[in-house]
């Protein structure tokens, strides 16, 4: 298993945070942890989360299938903190 | 702008959007919407029997015509009835808005007489779901639902109503054009995938639903005739390309043709387009076309690279894709052995069947009869089993969109709804329901609503007495053990033409194979209502070819035990 960290932007609509969740239950994705947090704009909330994926199984399929959600405004897969740290 | 109910604005939302009809049965929670419906002029309301049918019939009509089907249910049980239907159309890219009435807003999870939490419970088998809480968001929430059903990868898109947001009064004012962006297929990866195609050897055009969502044919068949490369249609592209053209090879998968098997695994390009490398077309994923690269076009980003990495990926439209490689393919390739390779397969390894030894009616014969006298021009659907895999097999499709089944859920008793829907989209079309006795048994109840609306379809049930496919299954891999697959309808449990009449339908029997055109022929004729044919057929008749389950494509079977790709040196 291998540790990523996703970055988004949701729209503060109803139900927005289950489907989001829901999409990693059944995407059979682990989560470890989960933050939510306003942002400046009113009309949007940042998501922090940190996932755990199968060997091999690439982040990007994830990445995408949380960008087809309407109320996901923005996701990214932010690189490996740890190999950020071993680069500075 | 003008003052009126929550109710009456949602009417006018959905003939503004093009709504012209719903498939729908009332209840507490939606009542409000059903007094406006009764004055529209420009939509019809089906009152069906069963809220799966009303689902069902808003796909068949969807896949039928290409525009939004809708259908409407209230709170409680009448939404989670429409779970399945909403599960299907998601995972068959199905443009449909289901409404849902729902408890009053000051009720909402109070545990409330006929609540259910049908968006949470949706969540996962829709593209979005809404849950309207201002009455005058109603007519900006049909729009975007309509738009988001229609738009990218089709899809379900629930609208959830609370009752008196349905009631209050409020203001309608009309909603703006919603704006889809559509994604221009990248200029860079059109020039990769045309110098592959230039240079390739063994290359197949692998053909999904989406060449049939985008309304692609044409194209398509523009592509491969200058290119002269073969083309498989998977079940969701039965028609995508016409059946008579030499290039087609037919369907690839666990029940697919020997050559369009062969083509896949054999091939040094696959073409995939609009096609998602569904566990049923591919086998077990690491044996599949072992030796192709790949260029892998589809409107859903997230389905390039899912199962087979994608050496070319193109996102975009199926229709501005083949648009794109029209104009940037200029050199065909050189197909000369590949085709003698294909075409050698082709007459060695024709689909085909063998008469039941108990001298019942073989079901391919039937399925085979209804296709050549009712002909392309016809809309087929069926059910889920083996006669849906017949009915893939062995009706001749021509036209995109004239044959439409449950392919990713696989639900059993999609036909007989899904007729009814489409034959309302397109009544001046044959629509058959090609069905099995266990199916039929699961969706009759809106032959009820065909026999009142005057909707005219025809159900021919391929009766074998069984849950065939599940029997088939226990045949080859439960040692014959025939655990719970009989259905006793050869005893006439139910009798399928009483049961027809008693429908207000018109019931045929057939039983031998001198009365099959016969009886076809017969309902073809009946034009005031419905029709059922019990073509009574033997139950030991298996569905072949065969990639069993677990299994490499190499390993296809022609009948029990005889892999000719597997086991010859071709």
């Amino acid at each position: 298993m291998n540790r990523h960290e996703l970055s988004l932007v949701l729209r503060n609509a109803p139900g927005a945070l289950a489907r989001v969740v829901v999409l990693f239950s059944s995407r059979g994705v682990d989560v470890e942890s989960l933050s939510l947090d306003p942002t400046e704009r009113g009309d949007v909330s940042r998501m922090d989360v940190v996932v755990w994926l199968p060997a091999g199984r690439n982040p990007d399929q994830l990445v995408k299938q949380l960008s087809r959600l309407v109320d996901v405004k923005s996701v990214v897969a932010v690189a490996d903190p740890a190999r950020n740290q071993i680069g500075a | 702008m003008d003052t009126v109910t929550g109710a009456s604005s949602l009417v006018r939302a959905l003939e503004d959007a093009g709504c012209e009809v719903i498939f729908g049965i009332p209840g507490g929670a939606i009542l409000p919407a059903y007094d406006p419906l009764l004055d529209s002029v420009k939509i019809r309301h089906v009152l069906v029997r069963h809220e799966q049918g009303a689902g069902h019939a808003a796909s068949g009509y969807a896949q039928a015509t290409g525009r939004v089907g809708v259908c409407v249910a209230t709170s409680g049980p009448g939404a989670t009835n429409l779970v399945t239907p909403l599960a299907d159309a998601y995972m068959d890219s199905v443009p449909i808005v289901a409404i849902t009435g729902q408890v009053n807003r000051s009720m909402i999870g109070t545990d409330a007489f006929q609540e259910a939490d049908i968006r949470s419970i949706s969540l996962p088998i829709t593209k979005h779901a809404f849950q309207v809480t201002d009455p005058a968001d109603i007519p900006a929430v049909i729009a975007e639902a309509f738009a988001l059903a229609a738009g990218g990868r089709p899809g379900p898109v629930l609208v959830d109503i609370p009752k008196d947001v349905l009631a209050a009064t409020t203001t309608y004012t009309p909603a703006a054009p919603v704006a889809i962006s559509r994604i221009t297929p990248a200029a860079n990866e059109i020039r990769r995938a045309a110098g592959l195609i230039a240079s390739s050897r063994r290359p197949v055009f692998y053909i999904g639903g989406g060449v049939v969502r985008a309304g692609a044919a044409a194209e398509l068949r523009t592509l491969a005739e200058r290119t002269g490369i073969p083309v498989v249609t998977t079940l969701m592209a039965r028609g995508a390309f016409p059946d008579s053209h030499r290039q087609h090879l037919g369907m690839p998968g666990m029940h697919g043709t020997v050559p369009a098997v062969a083509a896949l695994q054999q091939s040094d390009l696959l073409i995939a387009l609009g096609t998602r490398f569904d566990d049923r077309v591919t086998g077990v994923l690491d044996l599949f076309a072992p030796n192709a690269a790949v260029i892998h076009a589809d409107i859903d980003p997230a389905e390039i690279s899912k199962n087979r990495k994608a050496d070319v990926p193109i996102v975009g439209d199926c229709k501005d894709v083949l648009v794109s490689l029209n104009a940037a393919v200029r050199r065909a390739p050189v197909l000369t052995s590949w085709w003698a390779y294909l075409d050698g397969l082709r007459d060695r390894f024709p689909l085909g069947y063998d008469w039941p030894a108990d001298g019942k009616l073989a079901p391919q014969h039937v399925i085979e009869r209804i296709g050549t006298l009712v002909g392309p021009e016809a809309i087929y659907t069926a059910g889920v089993g083996q006669h849906q895999m017949w009915a893939a097999q062995f009706v001749g499709y021509e036209r995109p969109g004239s044959f439409i089944n449950s392919g990713g859920l696989g639900t059993m008793g999609f036909a007989v709804p899904a007729a009814m829907g489409a034959q309302c989209g397109v009544p001046d079309r044959a629509v058959w329901a090609i069905d099995g006795d266990g199916c039929f048994q699961m969706t009759n109840q809106e032959l009820v609503t065909c026999a009142l609306d005057g909707i005219p379809i025809k159900v021919a049930i391929i009766n074998n007495g069984n849950l065939g496919m599940v029997r088939q299954w226990q045949n080859l891999f439960y040692r014959g053990r025939y655990s719970n697959t009989g259905l006793s309808t050869h005893d006439r449990v139910p009798d399928f033409v009483a049961l027809a009449e008693a429908l207000g339908c018109a019931g045929l029997r057939c039983t031998e194979k001198s009365e099959v055109d016969d009886v076809i022929m017969r309902a073809m004729e009946v034009r005031d209502r419905p029709v059922v044919i019990d073509f009574v057929v033997g139950e030991d008749a298996q569905v072949w070819p065969m990639v069993a389950a677990g299994t490499g494509n190499d390993e296809i079977m022609t009948v029990r035990g005889i892999k000719p790709l597997f086991d010859e040196d071709l």
